[in-house]
């Protein structure tokens, strides 16, 4: 590095006008003059730039030296100037003693009387040494550019960064000594490094990033990740995968994310459990929640350090919450319940306990999306797990949501689920699917739920939910379809018949409900009553369902009545 | 409960005269009344006024159409071609092929608003759903094809399986989009000489069969879904290796799945759901035991999920969603009661809602496009007869060329 700041306060001989200007400026300047060695210093103006001092200074020192190579022999006056431009290069550049006595005699006369500098300077050294350093700061700016204030700054971040590694490596040291169980040789004690040193390391190490950044940018030795700034990750070697350069379908991952994927890889490598794995997969799920290996080493992790599955469920409450639309949450929630349960099997106050609250956050994510499919078919695996399926709170829960929007099908599904696989009141096992009828079903309940079905429809006879529901609970009880004949008829009034003014058929029809008219157009067949079935099913085709026509076409033909005109 | 309105109508395609119509408005379901529109038509291009009644035999030639006026009350036959219907629609009403095909091959450079789509554990899936989009709009050799391989097979693990993109541990889900891949760019050959061979990968799933139950799990750690299910029969039977599995377990257990409304769940007793239809439907369909399926009820049930602006949704009182024109469409053609819906409703939604500039097809019309819902755009145009659309084959979701060519014709 050639010596940068140095002169303006070294009284030195050659700090006139022309030592000033490089030799460069001056391409005829005489160099036998004395006057540039003799002159006494002068102060150089505080506002005169490192670049410039580092000129001024490397003039000082080589005064003959020429680094811009324009002057050449030619271009020097006298030849006693000539002979003095020979005479410092050979001095340098040469094994003096190869010269004869005479000529050794007349150089070394000539060094002395115009006090030319001995020693060599490597031109081409010099050059790459000055490519090396770096000439530009974090923000682009030319180094050579600072002022002396700034520069004197610029030294002692330096110097800070300096010292803070040193700090750094000691306490790396420590540490070390600690893993190995050294002793400390004053105390007596075993080495320890205590949890307000890790903080401090921590903290140094965020500020020497600050200030690499700061003194040499983001290239390099700048900026690193969380991970590798924080001591606890110093001992796992990070796998990290580069996508080739013409990758097929390549992703474009924020550089924390990369950076803690390849510690995870590292550690789900190794099979390393162990809390700070633990807090990994957590940092991790909060970044790409949809992960799934990361949920599954954490589940790992649980297992093996044998944490309190309740905690974790505490936890996961909240990430579900925040991530409604996520299948591994409830894949995990779904792990660590089958860990769980065995735990609290054989005591009911337990399983009841764990339960209720159970459903108590069920209710609470189900306000937030009252049909999300993970949720719901979450919960009727725990109904099944836990086994209850008679208990009066999970049906009044669901009946709760339905009250709320009538028109949710997931919380009908739950309660045909609740109700008809409820071994008091079924056969368990598969022997009668969903669609069959089963005979275990007591008639009260069937009553019941056909009645509770009723009741809703009236609240909304439009929505599909309802009318699905009373099917179903017919056929699983076993009873007949015209058993709600008059129940569908209350929707459905006046049908094909014109209208007061006589405006054509169907203007006087009212039709609360399509669903009506396709369960009447289904009794009526079943009663042999056909044409009155047509008529539901034409009115359906025309007017009531258009969209849906080619199936009501298609129960039409069913009828057998022949090709009928519209 | 009904409302007429006549309304002075004036197509911008229609070069003749306005006409009058009356028009019903009704209440089916609350979408129809936030729709707005009201799809009035004064030419031949927009039917919806009155309904279409179209014969399952299309594959992009004429079909003979019944149409319904329903102001006269008369049956009226018109013969249009389905080119012509789709031809004389206005621009933004057609398929923008060429950006779609830009836009599937745009995706495999790092792009910010592609990353939620394509991230880490969808990397092998994302291509499956491109690369089946392209081939369906005709441009194959729209991705490398050894490029493709080379990926793929970086995918795969000692135990056969296949991570969602290299260095990811192996699932049923990649496994299976890998399979689909490589059946697709009739690879199956550079599997068995680069790769891990056939019968390993088959030995990979069939050792995730919950011999029990007889439902798959997705990987080691155990998750259960009828999709799996669906994946392993789909994979394995491409492969030829359906006898590695106990294949009447796995159709008890879809069987057992089977809901009082008709549809089929996750798992028993969950709720109807048209994406697990889909699954558990294909999967009884590979099996050749579609006699299990109750068609009629599920028939209705599906149907029943179209609502009145042409858009299919997956679940009763759901919103409408492009994507379930595959899962629902697809399974309304294996049971052969796709004309139980209105398919040209069904086409004017979907293609309402791509991005006619930049390529894609998002969920709904106005939303930010994907790949996914592209594929299941396209494959869902694909099935209802679209023209200049490869036959797409419902169960497998691959082109019918594909399917042809590995279990003959």
């Amino acid at each position: 590095m050639p010596p940068k700041g140095k002169a303006a306060q070294k009284p030195k001989a050659g700090s006139s006008a022309a030592a000033t200007k490089s030799p460069a400026a001056t391409p005829a300047a005489p160099l036998s003059t004395k006057s540039t060695k003799a002159t006494p210093d002068q102060q150089q103006p505080q506002s005169s730039t490192v670049a410039e001092k580092s000129k001024h200074n490397f003039t000082l020192c080589h005064p003959f030296e020429d680094l811009t190579g324009k002057n050449s022999l030619s271009a020097l006056p006298t030849q006693a100037d000539q002979l003095v431009w020979f005479a410092s290069r050979l001095v340098t550049r040469l094994p003096v003693r190869s010269i004869g006595a005479k000529g050794q005699k007349d150089l070394w006369k000539t060094v002395n009387d115009h006090s030319l500098p001995p020693r060599g300077f490597n031109i081409r050294k010099h050059q790459k040494r000055q490519q090396q350093h770096k000439t530009a700061d974090s923000r682009g700016r030319d180094i050579g550019e600072y002022s002396t204030k700034e520069w004197e700054l610029r030294q002692e971040k330096r110097v800070t960064l300096s010292c803070l590694q040193l700090q750094s490596q000691r306490f790396r040291e420590l540490r070390d000594r600690q893993k190995r169980g050294f002793v400390d040789s004053q105390t007596g004690d075993t080495v320890l490094v205590t949890d307000s040193e890790y903080l401090e390391e921590k903290q140094r190490r965020r500020e020497m990033d600050r200030l690499k950044k700061e003194l040499y940018g983001t290239q390099g030795m700048g900026r690193q990740g969380k991970l590798a700034l924080d001591p606890e990750w110093d001992d796992v070697v990070p796998i990290v995968v580069e996508d080739p350069e013409n990758a097929l379908a390549a992703i474009a991952y924020s550089p924390d994310y990369a950076e803690a994927m390849s510690y995870l890889r590292a550690v789900m490598n190794s099979k390393e459990y162990s809390p700070r794995c633990l807090k990994l997969t957590e940092y991790i799920i909060n970044l790409n929640p949809a992960h799934y290996t990361v949920w599954l080493f954490r589940a790992a992790n649980i297992f093996a350090l044998k944490l309190p599955i309740l905690d974790e469920i505490t936890w996961l409450n909240q990430i579900a919450l925040e991530n409604l639309k996520n299948y591994q949450i409830w894949h995990h929630r779904h792990l660590l319940v089958e860990n769980y349960y065995p735990s609290i099997s054989s005591d009911p106050a337990a399983l009841s306990a764990f339960a209720a609250s159970e459903r108590e956050f069920l209710t609470q994510i189900l306000a937030e999306d009252t049909k999300n499919y993970h949720v719901w078919s979450y919960r009727s695996w725990l109904v099944g797990k836990l086994g209850t399926w008679f208990n009066p709170e999970e049906l009044k829960s669901t009946e709760d949501l339905i009250d709320q929007d009538v028109r949710n099908n997931s919380a009908w599904s739950h309660r045909f689920y609740l109700v008809f696989s409820d071994p008091e009141n079924c056969t368990p096992g598969d022997k009668y699917a969903a669609t069959e009828a089963d005979p275990k079903v007591p008639g009260q309940i069937v009553d019941r739920e056909v009645g509770y079905a009723e009741g809703k429809i009236r609240l909304a006879p439009q929505n599909q939910s309802g009318w699905n529901y009373l099917r179903g609970v017919l056929v699983k009880g076993g009873r007949e379809l015209k058993s709600v004949q008059s129940f569908a008829e209350e929707f459905v009034m006046g049908l094909g018949e014109e209208g007061e003014g006589g405006e054509g058929e169907g203007t006087g029809e009212e039709v609360k409900s399509s669903h009506a008219l396709d369960l009447l157009a289904e009794i009526y067949k079943e009663q042999g009553e056909k044409q009155k079935a047509d008529l539901c099913l034409r009115r359906l085709v025309e007017k009531w369902d258009r969209i849906r026509g080619g199936y009501w076409q298609w129960r039409r033909d069913g009828l057998g009545l022949g090709e009928v005109a519209a | 409960m009904s409302r007429s309105m006549w309304r002075r109508v004036q197509h911008p395609m229609d070069k003749h005269c306005s006409r009058y119509h009356s028009v019903t408005i009704l209440p089916i379901s609350g979408s129809c009344l936030s729709t707005g529109r009201l799809d009035l038509d004064g030419g031949a291009a927009l039917q919806p006024q009155s309904g279409y009644i179209r014969s399952s035999t299309g594959n992009g030639g004429s079909t003979s159409v019944l149409a319904w006026d329903f102001n006269r009350t008369q049956l009226k036959t018109d013969h249009l071609s389905m080119t012509d219907t789709f031809q004389q629609l206005p621009e933004v009403l057609k398929l923008a092929t060429s950006a779609h095909v830009k836009y599937i091959q745009s995706l495999d450079t790092r792009k910010d608003e592609y990353d939620y789509w394509l991230t880490e554990h969808l990397r092998l899936n994302g291509v499956y759903w491109g690369l089946t989009a392209l081939y369906l709009l005709g441009v194959p050799e729209g991705l490398p094809r050894s490029e493709t391989i080379d990926f793929v097979l970086s995918c795969q693990h000692e135990s056969g399986g296949f991570g969602a993109a290299p260095g990811h541990d192996a699932h049923m889900l990649s496994t299976v989009s890998a399979v689909q891949i490589l059946a697709m760019v009739d690879a199956f050959g550079e599997l068995e000489s680069r790769g891990k061979g056939k019968a390993q990968v088959g030995k990979y799933i069939a050792n995730l069969q919950n011999r029990q139950t007889g439902t798959f799990a997705g990987d080691e750690w155990g998750e259960e879904d009828t999709r799996f299910l669906y994946g392993a029969f789909n994979a394995l039977s491409l492969l030829g290796l359906m006898h590695l599995i106990d294949v009447d377990k796995a159709v008890d257990y879809v069987a057992a799945c089977a809901n009082f409304d008709g549809g089929y769940g996750v798992s028993p007793g969950a709720e109807s759901h048209s994406g697990q239809i889909f699954t558990c439907v294909a999967s009884l369909t590979i099996a050749k035991r579609q006699d299990l399926i109750d068609k009629e009820r599920l028939g209705k049930w599906l149907s029943e999920r179209q609502l009145a602006n042409g858009g299919l949704n997956g679940r009763p009182e759901k919103k409408e969603d492009v994507c379930y024109s595959w899962w629902v469409l697809s399974s309304l053609e294996m049971i052969g009661k796709t004309h139980w819906i209105d398919r040209d409703k069904l086409i004017n939604f979907i293609l309402q809602c791509q991005d006619t500039e930049k390529g894609g097809i998002s969920d709904r019309p106005g939303d930010m496009v994907d790949v996914w819902h592209t594929l299941f755009g396209i494959t869902g145009l694909s099935l209802l007869g679209y023209p200049g659309l490869e036959l797409v084959d419902e169960v497998y979701c691959l082109p019918k060329s594909t399917i042809t060519r590995i279990f003959g014709p």
